[in-house]
């Protein structure tokens, strides 16, 4: 059973003037310990492909699928439920609470879930030493670079245990050498404990780095290699 | 973790919740000080009333307000005026001869009460020994001394060491006259007390009706008010036959006021506090809406509505609160400082004494308001904290987080 399965998957914006179609039949299937980028134009549907497959937003038709629950079935709080232990997020910037320190952002998560205090620190500090981070976690979020905040994030997106990361456009706010680090850390991160990354990008040099790319154009897919 | 995250959100924005901070303690303040003046003036009218006559317990002979002829005496009332001052918890007894009759001057005549006391005994149950505005209290001899207030005096047209002739009704249907020289002019304050009530020995009293002493009335002055529940339910279990009653029996209207001030402080503290309603909903509407994006982030991640309605609830919580605790130590540091030094209201005297208080005033708050008053902010917040905690459970995480 691959790990996301996506069916026939559409989106619609009706609420516009003019009906947008993001997202058109997309059928794509991504397995475990994946590094997947999906790459495109501005306005092609990668945010509304990330937001469908992460359960932020409801397809218009069709539906997917993650380790072979149907997300569309859920009710509201069952899908933040499902969001919080089956999915990692990062976003493409301000995805950390800015009164809290890093080590406190990563915690938190964790908290959602009811891990034990004990557990909580022991993962956060492990896990921000893991993104290099080992000398700041006691720094607020404005103390930091914005790579060190993303890479921040992507602790706290593997703090919560998910079966896979979504990210989208992790890398739009930073610089190149920064970009390519945290790619790189991102890729490492994808090894070492065989996390399963699908992230955004249209940043060429990123794409590189990715082991599978999915090219969408008007919300079709029209590459995948 | 999420407390520590509200209080934390609560200090991001530090002038606007200052502001509404501020303004919390200084609505409570304000609220407190001005319920507190009037339970304190809700208090002195009571000590007013029980220090000039009604005292804290008083018998009767049952029937007598019904009737109140001379003859409706306390049967064997010296010997319960013995009994009485022997009980623990009561202070002092009084026994009254209670008379009623004219009081005439050469220019007028004018209804009055005649209280027959003993001054010694009757000095340890009321004040009026205390409020003479002329002569004394029963402390020179002479032949029969009177002393009436100053209201009366000045609708009789008298004045000290003038004469005065009372006509009362006596045993059987004789009528008495006797002329009284007055030795005192009290003022009290209420002048209707003062024009109706004038004060002999009664001594005098039965030496002109003819007849062995009896008493109408025993005015008992416990020691402490708190006791007087205790004490009000030995005496009437002691003595049956008779009308046992407390002051807030026979004066309700004074029992009223007083409880009334504690009505009046909840509703002007619940005014405040429904205004500051508005003004909190509004800083914390503030606070979602420049939030958006982050608690979009916060729900994308998987943090629950009920945790993020929490977070806002108590954010709010905290918000008020802190401006609560802030206005309650005030506001009770200012209470203090003036129950202790009294507010002087003798500017107002002359408009205050028509209402029966005294003109310095101290102000208290019973301590279940103290209580009351922390739970009343925590109401309000979670009223105040509903819109906005509304709004945050129910941003759309991906409208949220989009960048345009
Ligand atoms: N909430 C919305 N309402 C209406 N139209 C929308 C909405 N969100 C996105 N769209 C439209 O859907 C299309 C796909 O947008 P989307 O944000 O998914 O593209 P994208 O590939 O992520 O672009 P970018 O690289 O700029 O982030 C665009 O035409 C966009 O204008
Ligand atoms: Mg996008």
């Amino acid at each position: 059973m691959p790990l996301i399965e996506l069916h026939s998957l559409s989106k619609v914006y009706d609420d516009t003037a003019f009906p947008v179609h993001a997202v058109k039949k997309i059928n794509l299937q991504i397995e475990k310990g994946e590094f997947t980028a999906i790459v495109g134009p501005s306005g092609s549907g990668k945010t509304t492909l990330l937001n469908l497959i992460g359960g932020l937003d409801k397809p218009t038709e069709g539906s997917v699928s993650i380790e072979g629950v149907d997300i569309s079935t859920l009710k509201s709080s069952e899908l933040t439920n499902f969001r919080l232990h089956h999915i990692g997020f990062v976003f493409q910037a301000y995805n950390l609470i800015p009164v809290f320190t890093a080590r406190e952002n990563v915690e938190f998560i964790m908290l959602l879930q009811n891990v034990s205090k004990a557990e909580r620190e022991k993962r956060a500090i492990e896990l921000l030493e893991a993104v290099g981070l080992g000398d700041r976690i006691n720094s607020r979020p404005s103390q930091l670079s914005g790579g060190q905040q993303q890479r921040v994030a992507v602790a706290r997106a593997l703090a919560s245990r998910p079966n896979f990361v979504l990210a989208d456009e992790p890398t739009a706010n930073l610089d190149s050498s920064a970009a390519e680090s945290l790619l790189d850390m991102m890729a490492q991160l994808n090894k070492d404990y065989e996390m399963t990354f699908v992230f955004s990008t249209h940043d060429p040099r990123v794409i590189q780095r990715a082991r599978r790319v999915v090219i969408l154009q008007d919300g079709a897919v029209i590459s995948d290699a | 973790m999420i407390a520590s995250l509200a209080w934390k959100n609560v200090w991001r924005n530090k002038k606007r919740s200052l502001i509404i901070i501020f303004a919390t303690a200084l609505g409570l303040w304000g609220s407190l000080l001005a319920g507190a003046i009037w339970m304190g003036w809700g208090e002195s009218m009571v000590n007013t009333a029980i220090a000039r006559d009604l005292s804290h317990i008083q018998i009767h002979r049952k029937g007598y307000f019904q009737n109140k002829e001379v003859e409706n005496y306390i049967p064997n009332g010296f010997n319960i005026l013995g009994e009485l001052s022997r009980i623990p918890g009561i202070k002092a007894v009084s026994g009254r001869t209670l008379v009623e009759g004219m009081a005439a001057s050469p220019t007028s005549t004018f209804g009055v009460k005649i209280v027959g006391i003993v001054p010694s005994q009757a000095k340890k149950v009321t004040d009026i020994y205390n409020r003479l505005t002329a002569g004394n209290y029963f402390a020179g001899g002479g032949r029969n001394p009177i002393v009436i207030g100053k209201k009366l005096a000045d609708r009789l047209g008298l004045k000290l060491h003038s004469k005065i002739v009372l006509s009362f009704q006596g045993f059987g249907s004789s009528l008495n006259y006797a002329a009284f020289r007055i030795i005192g002019i009290y003022k009290t304050d209420s002048s209707i007390f003062d024009q109706s009530n004038v004060f002999v020995r009664q001594s005098d009293l039965f030496r002109i009706l003819g007849h062995t002493p009896v008493i109408h009335e025993i005015a008992i002055r416990v020691q402490s008010s708190q006791i007087m529940p205790q004490v009000y339910n030995i005496v009437q279990e002691k003595y049956t036959h008779l009308d046992v009653q407390t002051w807030e029996e026979i004066a309700p209207e004074v029992a009223f006021t007083s409880a009334a001030m504690e009505s009046f402080t909840y509703i002007f503290i619940g005014i405040i506090l429904f205004a500051l309603l508005f003004g909190i909903t509004n800083t914390m509407l503030m606070a979602v809406m420049e939030r958006v994006r982050e608690l979009g982030v916060l729900i994308a991640v998987g943090m629950t509505k009920g945790k993020v309605f929490t977070m806002i609830l108590l954010e709010t919580i905290i918000l008020s609160i802190t401006g609560g605790v802030a206005g309650i130590v005030i506001g009770g540091l200012t209470i203090s400082y003036f129950s202790r030094t009294g507010i002087d209201l003798s500017a107002l005297a002359s408009s205050m004494e028509t209402f029966g208080t005294s003109t310095s005033l101290r102000p208290f708050l019973p301590l279940d308001m103290y209580i009351a008053l922390p739970v009343m902010i925590i109401i309000t917040a979670i009223f105040s904290a509903v819109l906005p905690a509304w709004k945050a459970i129910n941003i759309q995480p991906s409208a949220a987080i989009r960048t345009y």
